[in-house]
């Protein structure tokens, strides 16, 4: 009976996500292409439905009327298997993100967390793992298309997702002294209070006189934006994808249903990509204020709104950066990741350190 | 490098430029609505078109309903793209007037440089505004007399009137050949 209840809870909240993460996705697509065009002056897609908001059905329809073909010459199982291996890690990742706060009620006898699916104790170790299994599925479909574009773009995002995973890696490191621990929950946990107290900021982290005194993660925060803005393989850092050199890269032999499987994965990453940011330096579920304006079952929905808010902001700059930003030439691309990012990243890690140790005495 | 620059440098200012102008256009278009699309919804709205506009080529008529090509085959000769073929032919009993029996357009290639009707000596081609021509098979595009002197109708309402040209010299343009004014003196 209690298996089952936990089990039902577990399936509900697995489903609410994946409906709410596909939802975005979709519509997310829609509102890239909107934000844009106002952003050069242009009007975006207006014909299906008032203002274009039905766009992403009909292009789902679109895709999934498509003939699906696979090239001659092309590996069938490794082709197929691709976009699913890309996918699949993008939306697992989903799993581990706390929502909204660390709340529990009792079901017949069960404690359920509603707004966390699973609270696992390396969490953020997990998200990076699977994210690194996600450039497998670009690199597998650009060797198996029999392609020499996408053969291209595979290994380019291959070179990419291994220069950028690490800064990645190591931007992260720093906010794990602080909160000490690899819990997703528990790093959101730690960063209650005000906006002073978010990993962003940092105060609250000495003893005694010494609580005010900031450790910002400011450096850590930029260099986990621009890494993980190359890892999703966005503008200005797309260049498994780079449209004027090659075509599409790893997409180029791809058409319906599994092509959209990598464009449902490049957005679900993106919105992983921006949970993950959002709660390890912006507080997570925390407002910028201290504590809740609104008591009882509000506060909670309050956290969920401004945990909502942190990603959506995120999402936006992505746009943004893709309105502004031209795409990078290769080997700028790969001087940036590892003769900038890297060592902003690792005297990031030592300076935390010190002034941890310095503040804790 | 002076100490400004490696500041810039740092703090990635060229990109906070570029995202400053990028979000003043977002603001200004959503927020502040102080500026439009340059774009407009094609099918539904149209471009006013320029007075000079050089749309797609008429043959015109007299206001007596004949055609006012003389076959002359100078618009041929003088079309860089050689869209234009005239099979030109003697007006029957008037040896000395001639006419377009054929006269075929190859729109496909067409330029639309309006050297052939700067070349007509009679007026007898017209560019119209019309360029919505897209046609789902190529061979739509080759357009024969019949076509070229519908366009012409449809755009120019108005017909030229014809001279009659009463000086004995010209006279045999006229249609009247056989009616001509008598030579005197
Ligand atoms: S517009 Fe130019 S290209 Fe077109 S038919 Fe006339 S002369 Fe030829
Ligand atoms: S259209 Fe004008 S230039 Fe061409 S054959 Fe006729 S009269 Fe001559």
């Amino acid at each position: 009976m209690q298996m089952s209840v936990f089990a039902l809870a577990a399936l509900v909240k697995i489903a609410v996500v994946m409906g709410v993460v596909l939802l975005t996705v979709a519509f997310l697509t829609l509102a890239e292409r909107k934000v844009l065009s106002w952003m050069q002056d242009r009007m975006g897609p207006m014909e299906v439905g008032p203002y274009g908001i039905l766009q992403p059905i009909a292009d789902g329809i679109k895709l999934f009327f498509k003939e699906d073909i696979v090239p001659a010459g092309a590996n069938r199982f490794l082709f197929s298997l691709a976009p699913i291996l890309s996918l699949v890690p993008a939306l697992i990742g989903f799993a581990v993100v706390p929502y909204g706060p660390n709340y529990e009620i009792e079901v017949s006898g069960v404690r359920i967390k509603p707004f966390i699916i699973t609270d696992v104790n390396i969490g953020i170790l997990y998200i990076l793992a699977f994210a690194s299994i996600g450039a497998y599925g670009i690199i597998l479909g650009g060797w198996a298309s029999n392609n020499k574009y996408s053969l291209l773009g595979g290994l380019r995002a291959a070179a990419q997702v291994i220069s950028y995973e690490l800064n990645v890696g190591l931007a992260i490191i720093s906010v794990l002294i602080l909160s000490g621990s690899l819990s997703m929950v528990t790093i959101a946990e730690k960063q209650a209070g005000s906006m002073l107290n978010w990993n962003i900021i940092g105060m609250g982290h000495g003893n005694g006189i010494w609580w005010w005194f900031p450790v910002t993660q400011f450096v850590a925060f930029v260099v986990y934006v621009i890494s993980s803005v190359a890892e999703t393989n966005r503008l200005p850092f797309d260049l498994p994808e780079a449209e004027s050199e090659l075509v599409a890269g790893w997409m180029t032999e791809y058409s319906g249903m599994r092509f959209a499987f990598f464009f449902m994965s490049e957005y679900s990453n993106m919105i992983l990509v921006s949970c993950i940011a959002s709660v390890l330096f912006l507080g997570g579920y925390h407002a910028p204020y201290p504590g809740t304006i609104l008591s009882g079952g509000w506060a909670l929905a309050e956290g969920v709104f401004w945990f909502t808010v942190k990603v959506y902001a995120f999402l936006f700059l992505f746009f943004w950066l893709r309105a502004t930003l031209p795409r990078l030439r290769y080997d700028q691309l790969m001087r940036f990741g590892w003769k900038v990012m890297l060592p902003l990243a690792l005297g990031n890690i030592v300076v935390t350190s010190i002034v941890v140790y310095l503040l804790r005495i | 490098m002076p100490a400004s620059q490696w500041v810039k440098t740092l703090i990635f200012y060229e990109l906070l430029v570029g995202m400053k102008a990028t979000i003043t256009v977002f603001i200004d278009r959503i927020v502040l609505r102080k500026r439009k699309a340059v774009t407009l919804q094609y099918p539904h709205e149209k471009r006013d078109l320029p007075g000079t506009y050089r749309g797609m080529i008429a043959l015109l008529k007299y206001d007596d309903d004949t055609e006012k090509c003389v076959g002359c085959d100078l618009c041929e000769a003088a079309c860089p793209s050689r869209v234009i073929t005239v099979i030109s032919s003697e007006v029957a009993g008037e040896p000395m007037k001639r006419y377009a029996k054929e006269y075929y357009m190859d729109m496909t290639r067409c330029l639309f440089c309006g050297l052939c009707v700067q070349a007509c000596p009679v007026d007898a081609l017209a560019m119209t505004r019309e360029y919505e021509w897209a046609k789902y098979n190529k061979r739509d595009l080759y357009l024969d007399k019949e076509q070229l002197l519908a366009l012409g109708d449809r755009n120019f309402p108005v017909r030229e009137k014809k001279l009659e040209f009463q000086h004995p010299n010209v006279a045999y343009f006229n249609i009247g050949y056989k009616n001509l004014p008598p030579k005197d003196s």
